[in-house]
């Protein structure tokens, strides 16, 4: 309570108690009535890092949007010691997910090359999982999967969940949108980081949401491999996976979905393994599919829609993709 | 406040592994388009962007960044020369901007964010844009207030006030919509403020037919100018989302036809005809015919170059077939012509590369085209987006940039 409220209660006894609520009232609004004295100026860690804490209690999505970018932009030409400091003593998840954020960017715009393996060791060495999490989320769509080893290999095996899963969307959101599943050797981590999680829901989450496009060889064994795992979800995923590898991996994809097919017990399994035979033959498919049919009357309208798709002569994956959705949605 | 790692500008001259990455997405993001980007600022485009001429030679610049592996590697020194240090601008920060964030209202915002717009700094202008979408909210009131706000703002207000308008909420009423085409309409504002807040209507879920025949007439209208140009696009961004949706695309398509045949501004035919292509429907029988008769009659190489792009999706691709077929040997323009070559293969796939190898046999500069082409689909590639971006060379005859 602000002093002259506890010494007008003290003065004015029982009348205070209805008084005060409303002089602070008062002062706000002629508070918000005059305009803030804006003036630019230096940025600095303290002063960012204040604004920020201050942030997270009050202010607008857009304010807590512009100082999480303004901290990133002003971290190229903020003091590369006190940055790295703040961050190794900063406990608070979100705190340290926002000063990883500024020096993984000080490492993207080559300001400090060597920033991202200081947030990577934190990443692999930090006791709390919710600060594990943190700074992988930080290294979230940049270029951390070339410039870290094998550190996700490492954190889908992490003991906590969470890291395990914040690992997973790295991987997928670094392929998506760093480089729109162009790059061999991105989606090479995942598919390597996807073999070696323990955690089924992790495997087949990186593996059903991975474009295997630019695969090498290796990898595809991966794939293959994968598809002898006793989960379900894993099989399907690996499964989905192999549906898109390079061209001089497809023939011997198409064989190992067909011969799996025949021992396959799980529809949804198989349905994927029909849409990848799909995937992998287009128009060519069509006697493929109509053979796996046969074999599995659950599955035989499934069947039939990518064969009427298929027909349909569309020469890209996507759209095919879409006419199918369609023509299953439609009434 | 969660942080996210997506950084905002670009970073200077990367290192390898970066270049390597940007480029590479830009390769998959310019997939296909050669040359027929012009939506290609997309959702994210500012409202007022709209100088379209301008425009166009962005998108071309855009679509320029989608060369394949073997295409030139864009920015760089001679070899073999150390690239520069890196130097980056000093960040700005703004001593009571948390206490404007706190207190700022629809009432004194205008007032308020003058100094801190009249400062050039972008982040914190984008701020703004954002805190006045929040102020408007789901409120039709406000929003009318901000549009009429929009009759006298300056250039970078005007930016502003615009982006706000189209992100928020109150814009789906339709009071509002409603009001913003009428204002877009108005002969009394300049070319460029008509175009913002037609610009500003892209983020509508739909269009009425009342609304689409007020678009599709003004776009065409001879004197339309910048304005044309930014109701053609809105259309188009209208029906990708309307089609996305709920699969609606044949009001905007007929809209984007009529546009695209009856303009007489070349520019806003040519992103009339290429703009469904964002959509990518499957051409019915009709859009088919249409289309059939821009690539014969189109006088705009552009123009007869996106009709290429679209009829390669339809449901009859023996009939695209034999329609580029018979174009190709009528064609003068090489951009023309390599668009009805690589446009064959996605019509039909493998079953055209008989027409492919006689398009090459017209025109020989097409013979180590045909060899890639062949050499693809023996591979086992069917998809034409991933045969696409197998090309070593996505622009053999320098069509992405600067051959209007």
């Amino acid at each position: 309570m602000p002093r002259l409220c506890r010494s007008t209660r003290r003065a004015m006894g029982l009348l205070a108690l209805t008084v005060c609520p409303l002089l602070p009232a008062a002062a706000r609004a002629s508070a918000s009535d005059t305009p803030p004295a804006l003036q630019a100026g230096a940025c600095s860690v303290r002063g960012l890092m204040d604004d920020i804490r201050r942030g997270l209690h009050s202010g607008s999505a857009s304010y807590q949007r512009y100082l999480r970018t303004l901290l990133r932009e002003a971290a190229v030409t903020l003091p590369d010691a006190e940055l790295r400091d703040a961050f190794s003593r900063e406990t608070d998840p979100v705190m340290a997910e926002h000063l990883a954020a500024a020096l993984v960017a000080r490492s993207e715009r080559e300001a400090d090359l060597q920033a991202m393996d200081v947030v990577a060791q934190r990443a692999l060495q930090d006791a709390d999982p919710a600060i594990r999490a943190a700074t992988l989320r930080a290294m979230r769509r940049t270029s951390a999967l070339e410039r870290t080893g094998d550190l996700y290999e490492r954190m889908v095996r992490d003991d906590s969940p969470l890291v395990r899963q914040e690992a997973a969307t790295n991987l997928i959101e670094d392929n998506a949108r760093v480089y729109a599943g162009q790059y061999g050797p991105a989606a090479d981590t995942a598919v390597a980081a996807a073999a070696a999680s323990t955690d089924p829901a992790v495997t087949a989450r990186i593996l059903d949401n991975l474009s295997t496009e630019k695969v090498s060889a290796e990898s595809t064994g991966r794939l293959v491999s994968l598809l002898r795992s006793d989960d379900a979800n894993v099989r399907k995923a690996a499964v989905n996976a192999l549906g898109g590898v390079p061209a001089e991996q497809m023939q011997g994809a198409r064989e190992s979905l067909l011969a799996m097919y025949r021992e396959e017990k799980d529809a949804n399994v198989r349905k994927a393994l029909l849409q990848s035979v799909a995937q992998l033959g287009f128009q060519g498919a069509i006697p493929d599919l109509q053979r796996l049919r046969a074999m599995d009357p659950r599955l035989a309208s499934e069947a039939d829609a990518w064969i009427q798709v298929l027909g349909s002569g569309l020469q890209e994956w996507s759209l095919l993709l879409r006419e199918k959705q369609r023509l299953q949605q439609a009434p | 406040m969660t942080p996210d790692s997506s950084h905002r500008s670009a970073a200077p001259l990367a290192g390898a592994p970066r270049r390597r990455a940007l480029l590479l997405a830009a390769a998959a993001g310019a997939v296909l388009l050669g040359g027929v980007a012009l939506l290609a600022r997309g959702e994210d485009g500012g409202a007022t962007d709209s100088g379209h001429a301008a425009a166009a030679e962005l998108s071309r610049k855009a679509a320029a960044g989608g060369r394949g592996p073997g295409g030139p590697a864009g920015a760089g020194g001679a070899p073999g020369e150390e690239p520069p240090p890196p130097r980056f601008e000093e960040a700005v920060c703004w001593r009571e901007l948390a206490r404007f964030d706190t207190a700022v209202t629809l009432e004194n915002f205008r007032a308020w964010a003058a100094p801190l717009l009249a400062s050039g700094d972008s982040l914190v202008a984008d701020y703004l844009t954002e805190r006045l979408t929040e102020l408007i909210g789901q409120d039709a009131d406000r929003a009318a207030q901000v549009l009429a706000w929009a009759r006298d703002a300056g250039p970078d207000e005007f930016e502003v006030l615009m982006t706000a308008l189209r992100g928020s909420e109150a814009v789906h009423h339709a009071q509002v919509a409603t009001r913003m085409l009428a204002q877009g309409m108005d002969a009394t504002l300049d070319g460029a403020r008509r175009a913002g807040i037609l610009s500003a209507l892209d983020t509508q879920k739909r269009f009425e037919p009342a609304a689409l025949d007020t678009l599709t007439t003004f776009a065409k209208d001879p004197v339309a100018g910048e304005a044309g140009w930014a109701a053609t696009r809105t259309i188009a961004r209208v029906m990708k989302r309307d089609f996305e949706a709920k699969g609606q695309v044949a009001p905007y398509m007929d809209a984007l036809l009529t546009i695209g045949t009856e303009s007489p501004d070349e520019q806003i035919r040519y992103l009339a005809l290429s703009t469904p292509m964002l959509s990518t429907p499957v051409l019915d029988e009709q859009s088919l015919a249409r289309y059939a008769q821009v690539l014969t009659q189109e006088g705009s190489p552009d123009g007869r170059e996106a009709a290429a792009h679209n009829l390669s999706v339809s449901g009859d691709g023996a009939r695209v077939l034999e329609l580029f077929s018979q174009s190709f040997a009528q064609e003068r323009e090489t951009c023309v012509r390599w668009a009805l070559f690589r446009f064959a293969a996605r019509a039909a796939g493998r079953e055209a590369l008989p027409v492919m190898a006689n398009m090459a046999l017209i025109d020989p500069r097409f013979q180590p085209l045909y060899q890639t082409f062949e050499q693809l689909y023996a591979s086992g590639l069917h998809d034409f987006v991933r045969l696409w971006n197998s090309l070593p060379d996505q622009d053999p005859f320098g069509c992405l940039v600067g051959h209007d």
